[in-house]
């Protein structure tokens, strides 16, 4: 099982390597069709988190993927994540892996080209977790094959002209300076507007609003402002990636709570078990990504019952809550007696198909808003000030901005869930997002990495396999996430070409 | 609920600086305070964020570009050949590439060389990544590197050397032999170099911003980090970037994409053009600058501070307090926003050691002058105000 898991291994690196090296094999380790070294040091061969070799167009995504981690034991993990620099993975030199000594170091610097055999890596041990990612394999790719992309999670049509207008005119205003560390007040003031509207809870702008670069941003704040080394943290899986990496990074222990289809509903008895005086918090992302589900009451109250037993903290993403297609948006906060124990985050991005402007917020009680804003401040210390001025315009929409909004969305998710029924997907409910799940086994596929490939080679369409977003990988290997966050015509075309070349066995 | 709070984050104390600010904010304060411009913008880097806005490039994005012009622009002023494919993370503002930069190489107890005076936002960072900030106090009252102490702050658990040049508060700008002892200290204890250069394009007189990276046996041991900000007076669009060896910038990237995934897409485009600004930009700039910091000189030498060092770069003097005063630098402050309207810093936020000679640490105040000719004449109205009526008490 090990060789095959090897095997398995080798080929994703090597398709990696082929994607990252334009089409040519790797070279072999000690240099070859590599450039020359910089410094004697040598060049490495895969590149990972590659910022794309397209101009200005190659996308950030916003579900960045581990690689085929859970075909590799634990320590060929580690060894994937440091193979920037180790050209030879065998499990020798995997285990031999460790934090730069100075010896090889030294004798790198005299300048000499002696490239070394397995080179470590001198960076901090809370990279161990952070993989490289699958999702930039795939759209590579993707162009490569000139697929289309129903996988990365924005919106190929742009914002509002209202907003973008907005946020010009704040520029030629001169709104170009550090706004205040938590937020331009008007921003402020808007999102509780907007948070009152939806979930009818009154908070305070100034010392419960706190604004940061894009949701993830929030994220990331909420976990090192709130989270100790050694905490315990329930996530539920599948999860959009950053949650275990920034977890990790801030080193808690994450137990993970897995959803199965066909409705992904919480199994509440296994997250009793789970859950006790030792948990520090749990964390939601409701309407889900990638599943589409979205929690209902009678789930967050179950949840909300256990946190209020045991003392657990609850962060809710709710990003995708004006898309809410099926059922209505239930804010945790909102639940009684969970506003004191609640950070609720929140971005413009998705509800404005402007994610490019990394505008997002956390919403919490000053206690906890204390320590988001602490680490915000320290993360990026301010949020880009014209955009904050465009957001206060944005939220300040109208609900028909909204309503149509989950009418044109609603329209493209029918097209899309008829087209994937059509093609012989089995298709999952999805109440919110917009990101639909489905099965690909009707294809014969042994799992989802393997799935997907096809997909572009031989269809030429994108989607993400989302076992990479498990603990538990195997969890996951027979879904794939489509989105149908694109324009119609883009939509039509995926889905003419999955009922045409798709076949079942 | 308190209890919940983490340790990390329960360490850190709000700024001095903001709560100062605040005062001033106040009472109407001309704010000499905080770093950043009160004048606007480049006219053709706007125009480029408002085209970009305009031309729907607002998704998720990555501008390579950026990294293009960085290199070209790393080989021509400092010689440094670096790879646009791999050695850069574009991040919000070089607040967020130095954070990155902090987790991506910090370990738990892991030691970090700051020089001090500092500006307050390494320590957090170093903390935040649960590693130890160091103190390598500089000499007044030039500020000079003190290398016997700073050699003396290495031990084993020394993981890296933070250095800001040019120098937030006190404008110094490292000079070549104090760069030479850094990297020899960096290359024999095998450490890494987090440079802080923000304000690269902003020296005076003969003084030349030099990148430490630039020395032998450094690029490969120094993560750089700046930004837009200061440069094109655009402090509020978060753009930024670090440059290090490929597995370093790429470390780097994996964590800035868990700490905010992208910096703003519009002003990355917009980025491009400000990074090729022409050569009469850059000149213009430190003209300007450089006007501004005689101006300022003069305004508060008439006060009566004492300026014993004068700017050698950034956008600030660090203006030490007349013996005869007899006030620490919070009450002169306080005393200069209250009863003259003009906002500073006190010195003593910028100072960490707690060991050795201290009695410089209340002796100093910093003054911005990255404001506008009405902004700098009424501060100097209204010093001249003030000391006229103490004259007279």
């Amino acid at each position: 099982m090990w060789t095959q898991q090897f095997r398995r291994a080798t080929r994703h690196r090597l398709l990696y390597a082929i994607l990252t090296n334009g089409g040519n094999p790797p070279s072999p380790p000690g240099g070859g069709a590599t450039r020359p070294a910089r410094l004697g040091l040598p060049r490495p061969h895969a590149r990972m988190n590659l910022g794309g070799t397209l101009a200005a167009t190659a996308p950030r995504h916003e579900m960045p993927l581990k690689p085929s981690s859970f075909l590799l034991s634990s320590s060929l993990r580690r060894s994937l994540l440091a193979s920037v620099v180790v050209r030879k993975v065998s499990p020798t030199a995997a285990a031999a892996l460790s934090p730069m000594a100075s010896a090889s170091t030294v004798a790198a610097e005299n300048g000499a080209a002696k490239p070394t055999e397995t080179q470590p890596v001198q960076v901090a041990k809370r990279l161990e977790k952070f993989k490289t990612t699958i999702f930039t394999q795939m759209s590579m790719l993707a162009i490569k094959h000139g697929a289309i992309n129903l996988g990365q999670g924005f919106p190929n049509f742009d914002g509002p002209d209202f907003v973008k207008e907005a946020a010009i005119q704040a520029i030629n205003a001169g709104k170009n300076q550090y706004a205040r560390g938590y937020g331009v007040p008007e921003l402020n003031s808007a999102i509780a507007e907007r948070f009152l509207k939806d979930s009818g809870l009154q908070v305070d702008p100034e010392k419960e609003v706190t604004v940061t670069s894009g949701c993830t941003e929030a994220i990331a704040a909420t976990i090192l402002g709130l989270i100790n080394p050694g905490d315990e943290v329930i996530l539920f899986a599948p999860f959009y990636d950053s949650y275990e990496a920034t977890l990790s990074m801030a080193g808690a222990n994450v137990k993970a709570i897995t959803l199965r289809p066909p409705d992904f509903s919480v199994p509440l008895e296994e997250l009793k078990a789970a859950v006790s005086k030792n948990t520090r918090a749990i964390m939601i992302n409701t309407p889900h990504n990638p599943t589409g589900k979205m929690f209902t009451r009678e789930e967050l109250e179950f949840i909300a019952a256990l946190c209020k037993e045991n003392d657990v903290l609850l962060f809710a993403d709710e990003v995708y809550d004006k898309l809410a297609f099926e059922a209505d948006h239930i804010s945790m906060a909102s639940i009684p007696g969970m506003y004191e124990r609640t950070v609720t985050m929140n971005s413009l991005g998705k509800t404005f198909s402007l994610t490019g402007w990394k505008i997002g917020w956390a919403i919490a009680p000053p206690h906890l808003t204390w320590g988001v804003r602490q680490a915000h401040s320290f993360l990026t210390f301010a949020t880009c000030t014209p955009m904050q001025a465009a957001a206060a315009a944005a939220l300040r929409a109208p609900d028909s901005y909204y309503e149509e909004l989950r009418r044109d969305y609603g329209a493209k998710k029918a097209l899309l869930v008829n087209g994937l029924k059509d093609a012989g997907f089995i298709v999952y409910p999805s109440s919110g997002t917009y990101f639909i799940m489905v099965d690909h086994t009707p294809f014969g596929f042994d799992n989802d990495i393997e799935f997907c490939e096809y997909l572009i080679r031989e269809v030429g369409v994108v989607a993400i396999p989302p076992s990479v977003f498990y603990l538990n990988p195997e969890d996951g290997k027979n879904l794939v996430r489509f989105t149908f966050c694109k324009d119609d015509e883009t939509l039509r075309a995926a889905v003419e070409r999955m009922k045409t070349k798709l076949k079942k066995k | 609920m308190e209890a919940k709070l983490s340790e990390a984050s329960r360490r850190v104390a709000p700024s001095p600086i903001q709560e100062l600010s605040h005062l001033a904010q106040r009472v109407g304060a001309v704010n000499l305070a905080e770093g950043f411009p009160d004048f606007p913008a480049p006219a053709h880097v706007k125009a480029a964020a408002s085209a970009a806005i305009a031309a729907d490039h607002n998704q998720y994005r990555h501008v390579q570009g950026i990294c293009d012009i960085l290199a070209k622009r790393m080989k021509r002023d400092h010689g440094l050949d670096v790879d646009p494919l791999t050695d850069f993370a574009i991040c919000c503002g070089q607040s967020e590439a130095f954070a990155a930069a902090i987790f991506a190489t910090i370990d738990q107890g892991d030691e970090v060389l700051v020089f001090d005076p500092a500006f307050e936002t390494y320590q957090t960072c170093i903390e935040l990544a649960l590693g130890v900030p160091v103190y390598v106090p500089l000499d007044p009252p030039s500020w000079t590197l003190n290398e016997d102490k700073f050699l003396k702050s290495f031990t084993n658990r020394t993981k890296a050397v933070v250095l800001n040049s040019p120098h937030n508060p006190t404008g110094k700008v490292f000079s070549q032999e104090e760069l030479l002892i850094i990297a020899r200290a960096c290359q024999k204890m095998d450490c890494f170099a987090i440079t802080d250069e923000v304000y690269e394009y902003i020296t005076y007189d003969k003084n030349k911003h030099i990148s430490l990276a630039s020395l032998p046996g450094m690029q490969y041991r120094t993560i750089i980090t700046s930004s837009l900000s200061k440069t094109y007076s655009v402090t509020g669009w978060r753009i930024g970037w670090a440059c290090a060896s490929a597995n370093i910038a790429s470390a780097i990237r994996n964590i800035h994409v868990k700490l905010t995934d992208s910096a703003p897409a519009p002003f990355q485009e917009a980025a491009l053009v400000a990074l090729t600004s022409t050569p009469d930009f850059y000149s213009s700039l430190k003209k300007d600058y450089t006007a501004r910091r005689d101006f300022i000189l003069q305004m508060l030498t008439d006060f009566g501070f004492h300026i014993s060092f004068k700017p050698q770069g950034s956008i600030f003097v660090f203006a030490e307090l007349r013996r005869s005063w007899q006030l620490s630098d919070m009450d002169l402050v306080k005393s200069l926003i209250t009863n003259a309207g003009v906002a500073a810093v006190p010195g003593c936020g910028f100072f960490h050691t707690s060991t050795g000679d201290q009695s410089c640490h209340h002796r100093y105040v910093r003054f911005a002058f990255c404001k506008s000719n009405d902004t700098l004449n009424a501060a100097a109205q209204k010093l001249r105000k003030l000391a006229d009526d103490q004259a007279m008490m």
